[in-house]
């Protein structure tokens, strides 16, 4: 901002600077190297009389008798003044700042400066995270650090945001990472409790963020122990600085839309497409326009469902912020309002949130603080269940039928069945939206309070206790008059769900300096407990429409139940040295040991250990010739990680009661297994971190991970009688490996255009190396983990395209003979050979193959963030792509069955019809089955390149700001999700229908579209 | 200060002592209970029995989907609202989900009665010899009831070869308690699994009580009746018609209890009507513990819920089910039009209560017994059956209006008569899970059958077709790694 406004200055001064007694002065501007420094500013003090050097530095600037002073400033250096002397030329040498390259990262209990960090770890400012219309902050990390995916499974509000921190670290166990917010571990995930889901960090205000830290490899990560194996996310929020206090206020509103809308028949193609389908099979037409207003004719409807169930959705965002401090303490508070009303009707998130962190030192040895954040999120989910429920969107608007109106002539719902088509379970997807709701209204309290005391000089003790309590009251509602709840007559439901997590955590730290010697150690003991409810009530058959609570004398049945959602506790203890030599080498160790609950009590403590190396080469005094180098620091680390996000008690063999109608009853419940222990997950890690004269910054990872006594719940024979069919075991061992590079690429940098570039890819490689002693295939939707290939390959049976001579699908069987399915012959002839038409065995599971080369993991992904200024211009740019993975279309193929009479999709029009046809398409033929069976027809590429975000902004210059008494203020305009460009078919290819899963993610399966999002705001300073 | 620090720290330490002990070992489930306290007490160990009739109640199994599968593949009914996909059409694919629910479910059952089992067997001291008898006996009719759905669901009916050599299910009779292999079985042929069945039931018969302590347990636990019923029906899968005939014969010489019909057709369906003398053995439901709105019988079958199962022309018409007269009683008492969006469907009344799903589902019905007896008496007698009569009119006759009781006259042979009885079989049965099999256990053929507009009629489904059975789910020959064989044509 000081840049800019100077920029402003000097255009002024530059114009004006006819001065008696002047005379002017030359120098150079080197940095400690003797570098040129080019386009720093050298300024006369109290002045706007100032100049930038050129490529080599240098400068050329006219004094007056009475300037005294030069301050000369750049970026990355720290300010210099200088004062004016007789001599008329300078050599003026800048220290490099700080901030640079002192600058704090917060990795796990203490804060190392950045060049004493001996692992991997990402670091995205709050800048890059605030403002975006995104419905939680982990959307807006997509693409932002390397080796981080990002997944946003659909644009329905609060549906799973995948984060894979190196690949997937487990097989059924989970493998989000750890988030910790100021210290705090907080809970996450789907917290929805009926049809739809709650991203529990949405509770989040993302303007709150100062930085997120990713911890990527062992020796970062290993201090979080048991729960870092799938890396670890440090939150950090804003604070107050001591010094005048300021105001901010920042908002935006916008529209957003569907990003993309599959193409489905209309009511006349449907007609056409369903009958002669009818016909071809030898079967009347069912499809045709009805009578709707009763006049005895045939009324032409052509109802576009998708139209009727999108409409543009208004989003807006609020927040004033305040910060500060005086004296002792410091202070940042901040309210914000965000309300994200989504392009599907009804479906919205609304926030209000409040923080307040304030920070005082009493006395010379003891400091304290308080951070908390209290936020009310209410979530309007879809009424009538999403995604591929009958009721669900998009499957109902893509599938209904269009040639049925929306409205009977009376205005009422039209529910019947379409023209004289005898089946419709399809519910009218206006009216289930309409009339039904599933809303849920959320209150969070993240907080913490310290103590931290200074014992002796160096060492400091630090207690700090947190809270995250969640409580959600989630209201849903089926009207009897549509869908699902006609068969109920009504149906209402309510839970109540709490979670309440604390932890306490007691650290004791010790920073010294001797010489060349730097200390930093630590020793801490944390414990945890999760605990979590709910209570349920539901009323069948409602009386009266109008009185929506449970309550007897409303419905003519309710019922009530409470359970558990989480009850499980973390005991730990850690400690570890960072030690550096002369800033030059860096070494440190860290161990943890936790006892977690859920396992044995003989298995219950795990050891996780972690080293690492740090060479910082850069500083070496036969480096120092190299001019171009500014800072070259290697890395290599080796550490033990842990997972303990395996559920409650997987170790105990557990009963417990059930009914057997009006009697009492008792099943097993979990079959146990008392030899349980943790997983772990050995990784290592090697890289470098660059930083080039010209600002030009890379750092590069290589990682090799591997799991092994994987918790598998492990699917086992349906004989065992085990509930779900699954045991929970120590079985397998999986491999991650990848390179990660990220880059900062200073493109640009002059007075009035600046031009940054923040690159970063990742390439990760994941190999299942065993599963279970019996090498046992591990099935996931349409994926496989099988031991030596691929994690979660998939596993399909391979289409051959649609025979031209005769229009019928085509499959190869295992042994790759092409063997295509007519539907019209008697059941034992309709499978015969392509090469002679044949009769021959039918296609079925047994001609499924693995293909290693396809699986639902990217094989390269990263983003690209450019950041352009023109004067008072920014401009922002943010891409995301993402290549190699391969998305299953469930959503197409449902589209493109055969079997029902629901609407199709727009493909069906390629049918095949004569005899040289060249389509994919096979011929229309009413009760084929095997065409659109799962297979490699419906098996995508998901490549993809996503303008994720882009926005322009202008901020007034500062002599209008000061005018106007404002120290800043920022116009911008911004659009999220503009553009993808990929050739995949389906609804995205980042959809994911199965949630959080290791196996079976990539199935794209009537998950809502992405909203596309244009917004404008503003940013005020006061 | 140094004091301060002192006491500071041993506080400190202090509680985190405690702490370490809050977050890990008093960390209890208070919603479970471990296996070692499942068999501590006599009313744990019953409720553990009620556990395994709890999932034979599964939503997939007999209390509802297995009773309308095998109604689903007859001609009888239609999938109006294609709700059951490939099922009704002999065309399921190996990974369809139907057959592995069906299955899972089907040996949840059987593990659960064989874990009860050990259970019992080592905690008999808790017991009396005599509870412990009555116990492991329930146990025992559950594994036998649960063995039979399956290995008619699976495989291809007993008389499919004359001895029954063909490949069957696999048989489980031990308690697992860990993943081991032991319990991945071949296939047994499937006279080993009849053999395994009858054995189980014959050893019901003898130590099951004739009642329990109320009416309720008394028809929704196994009893001596419930025992002889279904094996009765086992032994007419297998045409062995002379035990079937003595064992259904017990059964109406109320050598097991008393048992009746009720004066009106549908008497034992509907709310308040399922504890009657005519309910053998039902798989009870009630509003909080019912398969739910996508597997409840109403749902499925009455017009006013999912309405998904709508009544064939085939049984209403006279020409395809000859027995079905214009003023038959049970035209308006079971069958119902359907109304609104249903207009012009007509579907059963068996099963009304949408409100709640708790209606019973009605394994084992004293109308069977009767027709079962009648069938096998005619069958075995030489020539046209006396007694087989009766037992015939005491079910067709609660049901007519103006045709007057079956009298000797009325059969010029003895297959008359039994055809006779099986048409009222398929009327009295209807809708009730019995349709499909038995014409399998005749060797009959599907013919008439119709598609889901109710309008299409499907290629007739011969006896013995690959297809006419469920494929063991694809899953689980996958797991099995080659040991379950697949059925053919799949």
């Amino acid at each position: 901002m000081r840049k800019l406004a100077l920029a402003g200055i000097m255009l002024i001064c530059s114009i004006a600077h006819v001065l008696a007694q002047s005379r002017t002065i030359t120098g150079k501007v080197t940095d400690e190297k003797g570098v040129p420094v080019a386009a720093a500013s050298v300024v006369i003090k109290s002045t706007n009389n100032g100049v930038v050097t050129d490529a080599d530095g240098r400068f050329s600037l006219t004094v007056g008798a009475s300037d005294k002073t030069l301050v000369i400033s750049s970026l990355n250096f720290e300010p210099l003044e200088l004062a004016i002397d007789s001599r008329t030329s300078y050599t003026i040498q800048l220290k490099e700042s700080v901030s640079s390259l002192d600058e704090v990262v917060v990795v796990g209990y203490q804060q190392i400066s950045k060049a004493n960090v001996a692992g991997a770890v990402a670091k995205v400012s709050g800048a890059e995270v605030a403002n975006r219309p995104v419905m939680s902050f982990d959307q807006a990390l997509t693409g932002k650090a390397a080796g981080v995916q990002v997944n946003t499974s659909s644009g329905l509000v609060g549906d799973n945001v995948i984060i894979r921190v190196r690949g997937a670290s487990s097989i059924s166990s989970g493998s989000q990472p750890l988030i910790v917010v100021d210290g705090v571990p907080i809970s996450q995930g789907n917290d929805g409790q009926l049809y739809n889901p709650v991203n529990t960090l949405a509770d989040i205000n993302p303007n709150d963020i100062e930085s997120v830290e990713v911890l990527k490899d062992a020796s970062a990560a290993a201090i979080y122990g048991s729960r870092a194996s799938a890396g670890v996310l440090l939150i950090t929020t804003k604070k107050g600085k001591a010094g005048a206090g300021t105001l901010t206020y920042d908002g935006y509103v916008g529209v957003n839309k569907a990003s993309r809308q599959l193409k489905v028949l209309n009511g006349d193609q449907y007609n056409t497409v369903i009958n002669k389908m009818r016909s071809n099979a030898g079967l009347t037409s069912i499809a045709a326009h009805g009578d709707y207003n009763g006049d005895g004719q045939a009324d032409v409807v052509n109802t576009d469902w998708q139209k009727e169930v999108y409409r543009n959705g208004m989003t807006q965002n609020h927040q004033v912020a305040i910060s500060g401090g005086a004296g002792k303490t410091t202070y940042y508070g901040s309210l914000g309002y965000n309300d994200f009303q989504n392009y599907i009707i009804v479906n919205r998130q609304k926030r209000i949130s409040g923080r307040l962190n304030l920070t005082a030192k009493p006395t010379t040895w003891f400091e304290t603080g308080i951070k908390m954040q209290y936020s009310q999120t209410t979530s309007y989910g879809l009424g009538s269940g999403t995604g591929g429920a009958l009721s669900g969107v998009p499957f109902g608007p893509l599938t209904a039928y269009p040639n049925i109106p929306i409205h009977n002539e009376d205005g009422s719902y039209y529910t019947g069945a379409g023209g004289n088509s005898p089946l419709n379970n399809t519910p009218n997807p206006v009216a289930v939206q309409e009339l039904n709701f599933d809303t849920r209204d959320s209150r969070r309290l993240i907080g913490s309070v310290y103590g931290e005391a200074q014992l002796i000089k160096g060492l400091k003790f630090k207690s700090q206790f947190n809270i995250d309590q969640l409580s959600g009251y989630t209201d849903q509602y089926w009207d009897p008059s549509v869908g699902d709840g006609s068969g109920l007559a009504g149906l209402g439901q309510t839970v109540s769900n709490e979670k309440r997590v604390w932890s306490w955590t007691n650290t004791l730290n010790y920073v010294a300096k001797f010489n060349d010697h730097d200390i930093n150690a630590l020793a801490g003991a944390e414990y945890t407990r999760n605990r979590g409810m709910f209570y349920y009530a539901f009323g069948v058959s409602i009386n009266d429409l109008l009185f929506r609570l449970i309550d007897p004398a409303n419905y003519a049945s309710t019922g009530v139940q409470n359970g558990n959602t989480e009850n499980n506790g973390l005991a730990s203890y850690f400690g570890g040295v960072n030690y550096g030599y002369k800033n030059k080498y860096i070494a440190s160790f860290n161990v943890r040991a936790d006892a977690y609950s859920g396992f044995g009590r003989d298995n219950r403590w795990g050891y996780f250990p972690s080293g690492a190396l740090a060479w910082r080469i850069s500083q070496e005094d036969f480096m120092q010739s190299i001019a171009i180098i500014r800072e070259l620091k290697l890395r290599a680390s080796y550490g033990i990680t842990g997972n303990s996000n395996i559920g409650d008690f997987p170790a105990l063999a557990t009963f417990a009661p059930t009914q057997y109608a009006d009697l009492p009853s008792l099943n097993l419940n979990n079959p146990g297994n008392s030899s349980l222990k943790w997983e772990r997950t050995g990784q290592l890690d090697v890289g470098f971190d660059l930083t080039l004269r010209k600002g030009l910054h890379i750092s590069f990872d290589y990682y090799n991970k591997k799991t092994q006594d994987l918790i598998l719940n492990n699917p086992v024979l349906a004989t065992l009688g085990f509930p779900g069919n699954i045991i929970t075991e120590n079985i397998g061992r999986l491999k991650n490996e990848g390179v990660e590079l990220s880059l900062n690429i200073p493109v640009f940098n002059k007075k009035d255009f600046t031009w940054d570039a923040d690159f970063n890819i990742a390439w990760n490689k994941n190999k299942v190396l065993a599963t279970n002693d019996n090498g046992d295939d591990i099935p996931g939707g349409n994926s496989l983990v099988r031991p030596g290939h691929n994690m979660s390959s998939y596993f399909l049976i391979r289409w051959a395209g649609v025979n031209p001579a005769n229009g019928l699908p085509t499959f190869l069987d295992v042994n790759g003979v092409r063997k295509q399915y007519d539907h019209s012959l008697p059941a034992a002839n309709r499978w015969t050979l392509v090469s002679d038409g044949s009769i021959t065995t039918a296609i079925s599971a047994a001609d499924r193959v693995l293909d290693d080369k396809k699986t639902p993991y990217p094989k390269l992904f990263g983003g690209l963030a450019q950041h352009l200024r023109y004067k008072e211009f920014d401009m922002l740019v943010d891409l995301q792509y993402s290549l190699g993975a391969y998305v299953y279309n469930n959503t197409m193929q449902n589209l493109m069955v055969y079997t029902t009479n629901r609407n199709k999709s727009e493909y069906i029009l390629n049918a095949w019809e004569k005899n040289g046809d060249a389509t994919d398409v096979p011929r229309l033929f009413w009760g084929d089955n095997q065409s659109a069976q799962v297979s490699t027809r419906f098996l995508e590429k998901g490549d993809f390149l996503r303008i994720r975000n882009m926005q322009l902004g202008y901020s007034l210059p500062n002599t209008l700001t000061e005018k106007i008494k404002l120290s800043r203020i920022r116009v911008y305009v911004q659009v999220q999700n503009l553009w993808t460009f990929t050739s995949y078919k389906g609804i995205d290819p980042e959809a994911n229908a199965n949630g959080n899963v290791n196996i079976g993610l990539g199935i794209d399966s009537f998950r809502p579209y992405l909203p596309r999002t244009f917004t404008g705001g503003v940013n005020i300073q006061f | 200060m140094k004091r301060i620090i002192f006491v500071t720290s041993t506080l400190t330490f202090l509680a985190m002592t405690g702490c370490q002990k809050k977050v890990t070992d008093e960390v209890v489930p208070n919603d479970r209970l471990s296996s070692e306290l499942a068999f501590s007490s006599p009313q744990k160990i019953e409720n553990a029995v009620l556990g395994a009739y709890n999932a034979l109640q599964s939503a997939n199994y007999l209390s509802g989907r297995a009773l309308i599968y095998v109604d689903l593949m007859g001609e009888d009914i239609f999938d109006k609202g294609a709700f059951f996909g490939d099922l009704a059409r002999f065309n399921m694919l190996s990974n369809n989900g139907l057959p592995a629910t069906v299955w899972t479910a089907g040996y949840a059952a059987i593990a659960t009665a064989n874990r009860v089992e050990a259970g019992i067997t080592a905690n008999s001291s808790l017991l009396s010899a005599q509870k412990a008898k009555e116990l492991l006996a329930e146990c025992k009719f559950i594994r036998g009831i649960s063995h039979f759905y399956l290995v008619n669901f699976f495989a291809q009916p007993y008389v499919f070869t004359a001895d029954a050599s063909h490949i069957g299910i696999p048989v489980i009779t031990e308690n697992f308690t860990a993943n081991t292999p032991d319990a991945n079985k071949p296939r047994a042929a499937v006279k080993d699994v009849y053999a395994q069945i009858i054995s189980d039931l014959q050893a019901a018969i003898t130590d099951l009580p004739v009642t329990y302590g109320t009416t309720y347990e008394t028809r929704t636990r196994a009893t001596k009746a419930a025992a002889a019923g279904l094996l009765s029906r086992v032994y007419l899968y297998q045409n062995d018609y002379p035990n079937a005939r003595t064992t259904s014969l017990n059964i109406i010489n109320g050598n097991y209890g008393t048992y009746a019909l009720q004066a009106e057709p549908n008497g034992a369906f509907g709310p308040g009507k399922y504890q009657t003398s005519e309910t053998v053995w039902s798989i009870p439901n009630n509003v909080n513990d019912n398969p739910n709105t996508n597997n409840a019988l109403p749902q499925h079958y009455f017009p006013n819920g999912r309405g998904d199962l709508a009544i064939s022309a085939t049984f209403l018409n006279a020409s395809t089910n000859p027995y079905f007269t214009a003023d038959d009683k049970r035209r308006t008492a079971m069958l119902i039009e359907g109304t609104g969006a249903n207009e012009g469907y007509i579907f059963t009344n068996k099963y009304p209560d949408v409100g709640t799903r708790s209606d019973w589902a009605p394994v084992i019905r004293y109308a069977e017994i009767l027709l079962t007896y009648a069938e096998a008496a005619a069958r075995v007698a030489s020539g046209v059956d006396a007694d087989a009569i009766i037992a015939l009119n005491l079910v067709r006759d609660r049901a007519q209006v103006t045709a007057p009781s079956y009298t000797a006259a009325d059969f010029a042979d003895k297959q008359m008569l039994i055809t006779a009885i099986l048409g009222e079989r398929r009327i009295e049965l209807a809708f009730e899970g019995h349709r499909f099999w038995d014409i399998m256990r005749t060797k009959g053929n599907v013919a008439n059958k119709y598609d889901n507009d109710g309008i299409t009629i499907l290629p007739v489904q011969n006896f013995g077709a690959e297809k006419s059975i469920m494929p063991i789910p694809q899953l689980e020959v996958d797991k099995s790694r080659g040991v379950l064989l697949q059925n053919n044509g799949y």
